[in-house]
């Protein structure tokens, strides 16, 4: 297994709203998502993922209910609102536009100055 | 909608605090177990899967207790926890605590009582529809006028939806049981009720038509009187009620709490139509007093402009009429005068609070120097300042609430003896009471007044240089100069504030010195005065009325205790007072508005010699002065300097009948007396007239009731109170029908007319003196403090020989620069100040250097004792003691 990165500030909010998006999951099952995707490369702290999820849906872009996990225990989902589904798209659109922008900077050559 | 989720999740959490830290707790139960049990599907066994899984949620508390920052729940923990730790540290300090919640509490007590004063009495609207737009309109603003102007008026208007008026009647009760009763009632036009748009709570308001002459027995019963003589009876409507020896019908009963008017007659219990009869054309006898309504959209200067106009045109018809006719806001009528005395009272209370925000602020300052170690500890540890001044400010709010909880119970005992203290003459005072308008007031004031005291303490507490305070240790160091500033800039606010308060009071004292030492002209000690009214009885008849009186005035003169009796029609200063107009034999008819008027009076022998009235010259009258001899009539000394300037008017003959009778009946000038007061303890005495009594025909026969009364004066050896039961026994000797009202003594009467200046000058006194100990406490607390932090300083000046005379000077001169200070901000300030009283002073200057001088130096006084007292602690300081201490 490659080593894991550490996650960029500020991106696990991000990240979380593209989970939920996707399909309603539980705070563990964010984390499953989150990791299944990025094939275990991001390194999360599990217990920060929690106080994103609240400030999340205190922001209103997602909303948390209880309901069944698969063998049958009570555990909360969370799911993407309409708020939150604007705000995935704006985020979405920044980071590409930052990562593009930071990209070019990157491969900046002398020539090209 | 994004706001809505938050508030929602806000209060969700705020309110469910219990189920949100359950569900919490449940949902990252329920990650770790899902993740142990993954692990263990992976092959772990399960002790070290769930060790596992523990180990990489990680801190489960410090993930709880941010969730609990996202939403928002720990502001309410963090003010828990603080207010928890201000009860503790409150707790500690006990005796500083019940100091400060005491002082406080009088603080926002007093100012709350007297804001549900100036609220009830100068805020709120009067109680009628739309009262705002209710005015009134009187001759220069406060005299009645005549029945043909008023329907002028009226007719010729556009500015109004209506005009009223009222003319005060004051008719005698009378009945088959309970005793007969003088009360006070009003005559009014029909639409003078609707027009207030107040309903009757029983019954109706008089019909279109009721204010005819023939068709006007109809009344109208106040709520009291109801209670009073109904026993509220709820059948009342149609019963007969006998008034004058008339009978009415009642047909209405007004809502409890119902006054009208409201700042004249406002005792009026009775209300009956007002039909003018033949003075629809009478342009001469004022007594009506007008009410309006403007209509929407005209404004209180187009219907002044209107009136001016239409009385200006009336005045070229009819000269000397419709002169300076003024309209007034009908509530402006109403507590037009209380403004000033009521703010005055206001911003002087108000000044005690700052008072003690100002001493509350120093003392939390000293206890702050006190607890900097412990502040510094914590901020050490990591507290942020923000936190830390948070915490101070939750700890003034819990003082500043505890104190408004008392002081609201103060302020409800206190509004309660500011009503039972007021003057009499103070409109809708009977109406205060602590309300919500009070409680908010409480409310805003106790938050003010705890981030005023406690945010310079905390910003102060909270900045502290942790190496400093932490490497000082246990020595006891000069304070810093900033603190120290700051604490004598308080001070010295203290003192600035209560001398100006000083002098507001000092200014009082010397207006109510200054107001006891007018000369009434008579002689008030002794003598008691009682109203004998015979309308409605039997001594009403005119054939009865000239003998029932003599005998009245005989058999009162023969109570024991009595030395001396005589009566009057209206008692100086308590009664009426009629202007009326007379012409002087020879003289050519005067121009229009100069007629000379004086204050008509009639007397019965003995009432100058029983109200120790002295003649100036001439006689008095006599039982000689019957209705068979030439009329005479004694004048003022006033009279007599205005109309016969540098003649005598003894001799000369005057006349009070109007134009129409002819021959007049000339009264012959036999005396002139000492001006004595008349209606205001203050004003300069008008023109006056005494006529006898006994010669009066409308006095002695008139069925009219404002002319069927008597008012009895008795001089007596011991306190003349005793002598009031025998004397009202005398009167009822005669006749049970007999109303009897008014049985008070002159003291009592003059008492009266000074109970408003009086009322100033005790709440001023009482704050003035709260202010005072407050402000000698805070230098107290300033020098004493400074005192003790410089022990040491002291000690090694001691053991170096400076004398105990030098150490005293040095301790007590920073109490001499404060004491200065203050004491010149102080009259900097009062020099701006009081002319705001001007209007509440009699016989001394706003700035009456002599009230100044002395409150300065006064406070001086107080100001050097409450120095003198550390400073002659530090003066015992035994050096070697002192220095060891360190």
């Amino acid at each position: 297994m490659d080593k894991q990165l550490e996650l960029l500030q500020g991106t696990l909010e991000m990240l979380i709203l593209k989970a939920v998006s996707l399909s309603p999951l539980h705070g563990y099952g964010v984390l499953l998502r989150i990791q299944q995707i990025s094939k275990d490369r991001l390194e999360i702290q599990q217990g920060s993922l929690y106080p994103a999820l609240y400030r999340l849906e205190h922001q209103g872009w997602i909303t948390g209910e209880w309901g069944e996990s698969e063998n049958n225990r009570r555990a909360r989902y969370y799911r993407l609102t309409a708020a939150g589904k604007r705000r995935l798209q704006s985020e979405t659109k920044r980071w590409n536009e930052m990562t593009a922008v930071i990209a070019g900077i990157l491969q900046a050559t002398p020539e090209e100055l | 909608m994004r706001t809505w989720a938050r508030v929602r999740s806000w209060t969700g959490a705020l309110l469910g605090r219990r189920r949100v830290e359950r569900e919490m707790d449940e949902e990252m139960r329920f990650h770790m177990e899902a993740c142990a049990a993954d692990l263990m599907s992976q092959g772990v066994p399960a002790q070290e899967a769930k060790r596992q899984a523990r180990l990489e949620f990680g801190g489960m508390e410090t993930a709880k207790h941010e969730c609990r920052d996202a939403v928002g729940v720990n502001v309410l923990e963090t003010f828990m926890q603080d207010v928890q730790h201000g009860m503790r540290a409150l707790l500690r300090t006990p005796v500083f605590t019940i100091t400060t919640v005491v002082v406080l509490a009088l603080g926002i007590g007093a100012n709350t009582a007297i804001f549900s004063v100036v609220d009830a009495v100068l805020l709120k609207p009067l109680a009628y529809r739309d009262s705002g737009r209710l005015v009134t309109i009187l001759m220069n603003g406060e005299d009645p006028v005549s029945a043909a102007n008023y329907i002028d008026w009226r007719d010729q208007n556009h500015s109004f939806t209506a005009m009223g008026a009222a003319e005060y009647w004051s008719p005698n009760l009378t009945g088959d049981d309970a005793p007969s009763e003088h009360i006070e009632g009003l005559k009014v036009t029909q639409n003078v009720f609707p027009m207030l748009g107040i309903e009757p709570m029983l019954g109706r308001l008089f019909l279109g038509g009721e204010d005819n002459e023939g068709a006007d027995r109809e009344v109208i019963l106040s709520y009291r009187l109801w209670q009073r003589r109904f026993s509220s009876d709820p059948n009342v409507l149609g019963k007969p009620i006998l008034m004058d020896g008339t009978a009415y019908v009642v047909v209405g009963v007004m809502p409890q709490g119902f006054q009208f008017t409201p700042f004249w007659a406002t005792h009026a219990e009775v209300w009956a139509p007002n039909a003018f009869g033949e003075r629809i054309h009478d342009r001469g006898g004022n007594s009506l007093r007008i009410f309006a309504r403007l209509k929407d959209g005209v404004s209180l200067t187009q219907a002044r402009t209107e009136i001016a106009a239409i009385t200006g045109q009336l005045e070229q018809q009819y000269p000397a009429t419709n002169r300076n006719v003024v309209v007034t806001p009908l509530k402006e009528k109403v507590v037009g005068g209380m403004e000033t005395p009521l703010l005055v009272l206001l911003g002087a209370v108000a000044f005690v609070l700052l008072i003690t925000c100002a001493n509350v602020a120093h003392m939390l300052l000293a206890r702050a120097a006190t607890l900097r170690k412990e502040v510094a500890v914590r901020a050490a540890l990591g507290a942020r300042r923000g936190r830390l001044i948070r915490q101070f400010l939750t700890e003034s709010l819990l003082l500043g609430g505890l104190g408004g909880a008392l002081g609201l119970l103060l302020a409800i005992v206190g509004t309660k003896a500011l009503i039972a203290m007021s003057p009499g003459n103070i409109p809708r005072v009977q109406t205060v009471s602590i309300d919500a308008h009070a409680a908010l007031f409480l409310l805003v004031a106790t938050i003010l007044t705890s981030v005023g005291f406690g945010l310079v303490p905390a910003l102060q507490a909270s900045s502290v240089n942790l190496n400093d305070t932490l490497k000082e240790g246990a020595r006891g160091s000069v304070e810093g100069f900033r603190r120290s500033r700051l604490r004598s800039l308080l001070v010295v606010s203290e003192l600035a504030l209560a001398l100006m308060l000083l002098i507001g009071a000092g200014l009082m004292i010397r207006t109510f010195a200054a107001l006891q030492a007018v000369d009434a002209g008579f002689n008030p000690h002794n003598v008691i005065s009682m109203m004998v009214s015979v309308a409605g009885s039997m001594e009403a008849d005119s054939g009865r009325r000239t003998v029932f009186y003599h005998q009245l005035i005989e058999r009162v003169r023969s109570i024991p205790g009595v030395e001396a009796a005589g009566a009057i029609n209206h008692l100086p200063l308590a009664g009426d007072s009629w202007g009326w107009p007379f012409v002087v034999e020879g003289r050519p008819k005067p121009r229009p508005g100069e007629t000379p008027t004086a204050i008509y009076r009639m007397v019965t022998p003995g009432y100058f010699q029983t109200m120790r009235l002295p003649l100036i010259r001439g006689r008095d009258v006599t039982e000689a002065d019957t209705a068979t001899a030439p009329g005479v009539v004694l004048i003022n000394e006033r009279t007599a300097n205005e109309y016969w300037p540098g003649e005598d008017p003894i001799g000369k003959r005057i006349s009070f009948d109007d134009d129409k009778a002819n021959p007049p009946t000339w009264l012959t000038i036999i005396g002139i007396t000492k001006n004595a007061k008349q209606e205001d303890w203050v004003a300069a005495p008008f023109p006056e007239a005494y006529l006898a009594a006994f010669q009066n025909k409308e006095f002695l026969s008139s069925p009219k009731s404002y002319m069927a009364y008597i008012t009895l004066v008795a001089r007596t050896a011991g306190d003349p109170a005793s002598v009031a039961t025998a004397m009202k026994e005398a009167a009822w000797s005669f006749d049970r029908n007999l109303t009897i009202s008014q049985v008070v003594t002159m003291e009592g009467v003059v008492a009266e007319a000074t109970a408003q200046p009086r009322f100033e000058m005790l709440l001023l006194s009482i704050f003035a003196g709260v202010a005072l100990v407050l402000a000698s406490v805070g230098i107290y607390g300033v020098i004493s403090y400074s005192a003790s932090r410089r022990t040491h300083e002291i000690g090694v000046r001691m053991s170096l020989g400076a004398t105990r005379g030098q150490v005293l000077l040095l301790v007590a001169r920073q109490g001499i620069y404060l004491a200065l200070a203050g004491s010149t901000a102080g009259i900097a300030g009062s020099l701006m100040l009081s002319r705001v009283m001007t209007k509440l002073l009699y016989g001394v200057q706003p700035t009456d250097p002599v009230t100044f001088v002395a409150v300065a130096a006064g406070l001086g006084v107080v100001a050097m004792l409450a120095c003198y007292l550390p400073a002659r602690r530090a003066m015992g300081i035994d050096p070697v003691a002192a220095l060891r201490c360190e």
